[in-house]
């Protein structure tokens, strides 16, 4: 067996710098999608407290709807395991790509395609979204930093998108 | 006074004079001119042709409710605008514009023949005449009549600006930067709220630009405001729409004001959602209804203000106003006083607020009561004006360059009526006035109704001794309708003002009717003797003044038009030469050529080398979904139409998904991976509409499962490797999994290791060789092609792109739903009868299957098609007939959906959806096609090793 295989991504790893904002890839992540029809479920198979109001994030967990959390993991992180029955864990780490939209502008770009207030999304929430027609995911880690979430293949469009209008 | 250029006043920069051109030539202007206050100071009046007649038009207006002053701006290769309001267009240096609607000159125009024949051009005229013959129609009324009547020409180069776009939020919106709006921008702003203030205008002021005593409050307002962090102000953004949910589209114009336009986007959309909305748009006069009114030189009385204390310039020497209402008085009171000189007032009321007549007589000024103007001398500019008392008598004339019209006012309602608001009809004020808001919304100020402008009387049109039949007193200056047409129309039996628009096109187009619509409702009420308010006013539709396509698609152009979506292989895909389709959104290899190949070439070596070799293919775009729950053999056996329940966890199986219509929607293979978990795959397009479609059925249908659905197409990437080779090409590469035909049959699914990479390793076949497709993390898949690639080298493997897929699969008889099937096609038509589940209680779309018309016989049905010829390779799309020498047209029996060389075979092969086909088996049918009629036989649909013996090795 020859040397292991290389990872490609599809966006650069950055850093692009913009007027007062840059971008860059998010580091490589473990990321799980969690289903139940209880939150104490998802608990007792993470063995931690998972946010069960909608928007939340907690313990790198989001809570996107009410049976459905992200789970972000450091990469190489074993696998949840349900044994009940009553979570659904599906590994979803490479459907998407991570990009960190970070200064005084961060939120300023991000509005440039995506319809919510932003003003009234405080830091430590997650939501599902979108940027103009692409679904994206995205979590507020402070007043000026956004962790954006992206389908993969979608991810090439995204960067273009937000640089174009981080040089604006 | 240089030209009409008054010696002082107005917010022009007088330091900063250059020059613009328009039609050719060069005229002075400074800076903070319009492109109508620069042509009016140098004396120019005629600024354009009428849209039907041709005539000669001027300044009416002087913002965005100007009807006539149509004009088209040229800034070099792909940057022309036509249409823009020469009163909304700011001039800079080297500014060149040009007039529209005239051949071969301004001044001498060819069309202006129309108007001569005026007469002939009645209301509805082009419904009436150019009915018959209706062939001529397209070929010569339309053209002919869209070369004389028109507006600008459409630009026919591409667009080199680009435009920028964005949301924004705030808890108040304030759409109009007057004193009404600045005083709630004020108030909003000191509650701390966060507060929009925008304005079409390039500087905020509205009204209070032409009052130069508001000025200082102006200044101070504006500072205070632009001080305020809450605030934020956005000048030349013309709030164009307003749509549900307080959301208000806005384009804010950031180039064109610009003698050098840098880099920047040229115009930016705001999509803006307000908690509340205060519309403070203020109000439009009103002209006044008289034969000759649309002579240039006759304009509103307050753009004539506008332009002398705004722009420092008298629209004429020597200036008459024509009023029904004391706000003209007051206009020229104050013009008289910036140094216009004023010629007369006429009245055409009796009694007139003695203040006023005091101020007049003070001023100098002459004044006439009761009279009305009832002719305008002058086709390129007004000379003088005929006036008549409206008792009767005797008609005088008097020598004047310019007339102005105070008619009233009419508050500008558009966007309260885009958001449904309701209007109550005020006869105080003549107009109909915002009344019950359907949003959270008000009006303030003018567009309220509340203004100061004093008393006026609401009349249709001016008195006349002459034949109201014979005159042109225009209502509609931008569509050229006249008095005469609304009363024609009502003449022939249109009573509702919506037809009377339409037949008129009184307030249709660009214009939505800013200086007409009240106009046109009076005589139209008078004409029907009936009050304006039994006869309702017009819808107002968005947008308020024409916007750019560029600013409507915001950023999406070019790259970001819309995403291409690419594999994690498609970088070497695009290295190696590969030619693409788009399917879908995705972006996909079609196929490899060498060098010197073309598509067939290089398909049929592709196709040659999967079966007798092995092939590469990229399947990445597979949709795919991870079904998991103790409920997901269950849920899975509800959808689609065959069992699912009895699958043993290891085993792939074809699953067909219908619709409740009982047609096919989607298929795919899906495998058991464990007793709660499938991993299910759709077709490439499919996959966010199956997804949908399950997850729909899963919430409304059956909540009671327990069941999840993921979208996990993007999680792996899939390499499908076919070919008699792709197990030796394998095996080298695989740890964990025994890929021997006993251990792993086909329609087998294992877990394992390759390259040390976990794959989910499924043995399948779109092509009916020995089939891999090797799911792995979407990060690893071009390292992983890579490896196979190497690996496959001795074996000579070939990457192959979907077109020779679809020949390889088309070969052995698999159906492409989409392309095989269109949305009419059952189980049975498609010859699918086995993935049917005859015993299953239950599936989605098997009620429809028993409905009379989806068991009928002489359905369209899918089968082979063998050409006679066999070099001959039908067109996919050609259609079928049974007789070749019927007459035309013939009766078709179906159709061709797929169709190729078969390399494999050395033949053409075709699929196709025939008439009860599955009953002609062996029959010959035609393809009648230009220039020669074509002989195909039905056949089977599987041409290619119809027992399988190549699968299953």
């Amino acid at each position: 067996m020859s040397e292991a295989l290389v990872r490609s991504d599809p966006i650069p790893a950055g850093p692009f710098l913009g007027r007062d904002a840059s971008l860059k890839a998010a580091p490589r992540l473990a990321r799980y999608v969690l289903r139940a029809r209880a939150s104490a479920a998802v608990e007792k198979v993470l063995g931690a407290q998972i946010p069960t109001a909608i928007g939340g994030f907690a313990n790198g967990v989001a809570c996107l709807g009410p049976d459905e959390w992200l789970m972000f993991a450091s990469d190489g992180r074993e696998s949840p395991v349900d044994e009940s029955g009553s979570v659904s864990v599906t590994e979803v780490s490479d459907r998407s790509v991570g990009i960190i939209l970070e200064g005084a502008r961060a939120a300023e770009i991000l509005a440039t395609g995506c319809p919510l207030d932003l003003d009234h999304f405080a830091v430590g929430r997650a939501t599902r979204t979108i940027y103009e027609t692409v679904e994206i995911v995205i979590v507020r880690e402070a007043m000026d930093r956004f962790h954006i979430e992206v389908w993969r293949s979608f991810a090439p469009w995204l960067w273009t998108a937000l640089t174009t209008a981080a040089t604006e | 006074m240089t030209g009409y250029r008054l010696p002082t006043g107005g917010r022009i920069d007088r330091a900063t004079p250059f020059k613009v051109r328009f039609d050719g030539r060069s005229y002075s202007a400074f800076a903070g001119d319009s492109l109508a206050s620069a042509l009016l100071a140098n004396g120019v009046q005629l600024f354009g042709r009428s849209f039907k007649y041709h005539r000669p038009r001027g300044i009416v207006g002087s913002g965005s409710e100007e009807p006539n002053a149509l004009i088209s701006v040229t800034r070099g290769p792909g940057r022309f605008t036509p249409n823009l309001r020469a009163t909304n267009v700011e001039v800079y240096p080297g500014f060149e514009a040009e007039s529209q609607n005239r051949w071969p000159s301004l001044r001498f125009d060819f069309g202006a023949i129309n108007d001569r024949l005026g007469m002939f051009f009645p209301a509805g005229f082009y419904n009436k005449t150019f009915m018959w013959p209706r062939s001529f129609w397209e070929r010569l009324y339309e053209p002919a009549i869209r070369r004389m009547a028109g507006l600008g020409k459409s630009p026919t180069e591409e667009d080199p600006d680009h435009y920028s776009a964005t949301y924004a939020h705030c808890d108040v919106l304030i759409i109009g930067a007057g004193p009404a709006g600045i005083d709630a921008a004020l108030e909003a702003a000191s509650s701390n709220q966060r507060v929009i203030l925008i304005d079409e205008q390039d500087e905020a002021g509205g009204g209070a630009l032409a009052d130069p005593a508001l000025w200082p409050w102006l200044a101070r307002s504006m500072k205070a405001l632009a001080g305020m962090p809450n605030v934020t102000i956005l000048t030349r953004t013309t709030a164009f729409g307003y749509f549900h949910d307080n959301f208000i589209g806005a384009v804010e114009r950031m180039t064109d004001h610009l003698a050098d336009i840098g880099s920047g986007p040229r115009e930016k959309l705001w999509r803006i959602r307000a908690g509340e909305v205060v519309l403070a748009q203020g109000a439009i006069e009103r002209p006044l209804v008289f034969d000759g009114n649309d002579t240039p030189g006759v304009m509103l009385s307050s753009a004539a203000k506008v332009f002398a204390l705004r722009y420092g310039v008298a629209v004429g020497r020597s200036v008459a106003l024509m009023a029904s209402h004391d706000s003209g008085w007051q206009d020229v009171f104050a013009m008289a006083k910036a140094g216009v000189g004023i010629a007369a007032i006429i009245d055409v009321r009796d009694e007139v607020d003695a203040d006023l007549r005091a101020q007049a007589e003070e001023l100098g000024i002459a004044v006439r009561l009761g009279q009305s103007v009832i002719g305008v001398r002058g086709r390129h500019g007004v000379t003088a004006i005929e006036i008549a008392r409206n008792d009767g008598g005797a008609s005088s004339t008097l020598a004047c360059d310019a007339v102005l019209m105070a008619g009233g006012w009419t508050p500008t309602v558009h966007l309260w009526s885009h958001s449904k608001g309701t209007l109550a009809w005020h006869d105080d004020l003549g107009a109909f006035v915002p009344d019950v808001p359907a949003e959270k919304a008000r009006c303030v100020g003018a567009c309220a109704g509340l203004w100061n402008f004093g008393q006026g009387l609401t009349i249709d049109a001016l008195p006349t001794p002459k034949d109201k039949a014979r005159i042109k007193a225009f209502v509609d200056f931008q569509n050229d309708v006249t008095a005469k047409d609304i009363r024609l129309a009502v003449r022939e039996g249109f009573r509702s003002i919506e037809h009377i628009k339409r037949y008129t096109t009184n307030g249709m187009a660009t214009d939505q009717g800013k200086t007409s619509n009240l106009n046109g409702l009076q005589i139209a009420s008078t004409a029907l003797s009936r009050p304006v308010t039994d006869i309702g006013l017009t819808t107002f539709r968005p947008p308020y003044t024409p916007q750019t396509f560029g600013a409507l698609a915001g950023h999406a152009k070019g790259s970001l038009f819309q995403p291409t979506r690419k594999t994690n292989i498609d970088g070497w895909a695009e290295e190696n030469g590969a030619v693409f389709e788009l399917v879908a959104q995705w972006r996909r290899a079609r196929y490899f050529p060498k060098a010197g190949e073309d598509m067939l070439a290089a398909v049929n070596r592709e196709c040659r080398m999967v079966r007798s070799s092995v092939g590469i293919f990229d399947a990445s775009t597979l949709g795919k979904i991870e079904v998991v729950g103790p409920d997901a053999a269950e849920f899975l056996n509800r959808m689609y139409t065959n069992p699912w329940k009895a699958l043993e966890p290891g085993r792939c199986r074809y699953g067909l998904l219908l619709k409740e219509d009982g047609f096919i929607a989607d298929d795919g293979v899906s495998a058991r991976l464990a007793p709660d978990r499938f991993h299910l795959t759709t077709t490439t397009g499919g996959a966010a509409r199956v997804l949908n479609m399950m997850e729909d059925y899963l919430q409304t249908e059956w909540p009671d499962l327990n069941v999840w659905l993921t979208s996990t197409t993007e999680q792996y990437a899939v390499i499908a490797l076919q070919g008699p080779n792709a197990r030796k090409v394998l095996e080298p590469l695989v740890e964990g999994i025994d890929l021997s035909a006993e251990a792993f049959p086909h329609m087998a699914i294992r877990e394992g290791l390759i390259c040390g990479i976990p794959t989910r390793l499924f043995r399948v076949s779109f092509t009916g060789e020995l089939g891999f497709e090797i799911n792995v993390p979407s990060a690893y898949g071009r390292a992983l092609w890579e490896r196979i690639m190497a690996e496959g080298a001795r074996y000579d493997i070939t990457p192959y792109g979907t077109e020779a897929m679809h020949v390889l699969r088309a070969e052995k008889g698999f159906i492409i739903v989409g392309q095989d099937t269109d949305g009419t096609v059952t189980p049975f038509d498609a010859g699918l009868d086995w993935a049917v589940g005859k015993k299953k209680p239950d599936f989605v779309g098997k009620r429809s299957l028993a409905r009379p018309d989806l068991v009928a016989s002489g359905r369209k049905q899918l089968v082979g098609l063998l050409t006679e010829d066999p070099n001959h390779v039908l067109e996919e799309g050609a259609q079928i007939v049974a007789d070749p020498k019927q007459p035309i047209p013939m009766t078709m029996i179906g159709h061709v959906t797929s169709s190729y060389w078969s390399e494999t075979l050395g033949r053409s092969i075709a699929l196709a959806l025939v008439a009860d086909g599955h009953h002609k088996m062996g029959e010959d049918l035609f393809i009648p096609m230009p220039g020669k009629t074509h002989v195909a036989k039905v056949s089977s649909m599987i041409f290619y090793d119809a027992e399988g013996a190549r699968l299953n090795v």
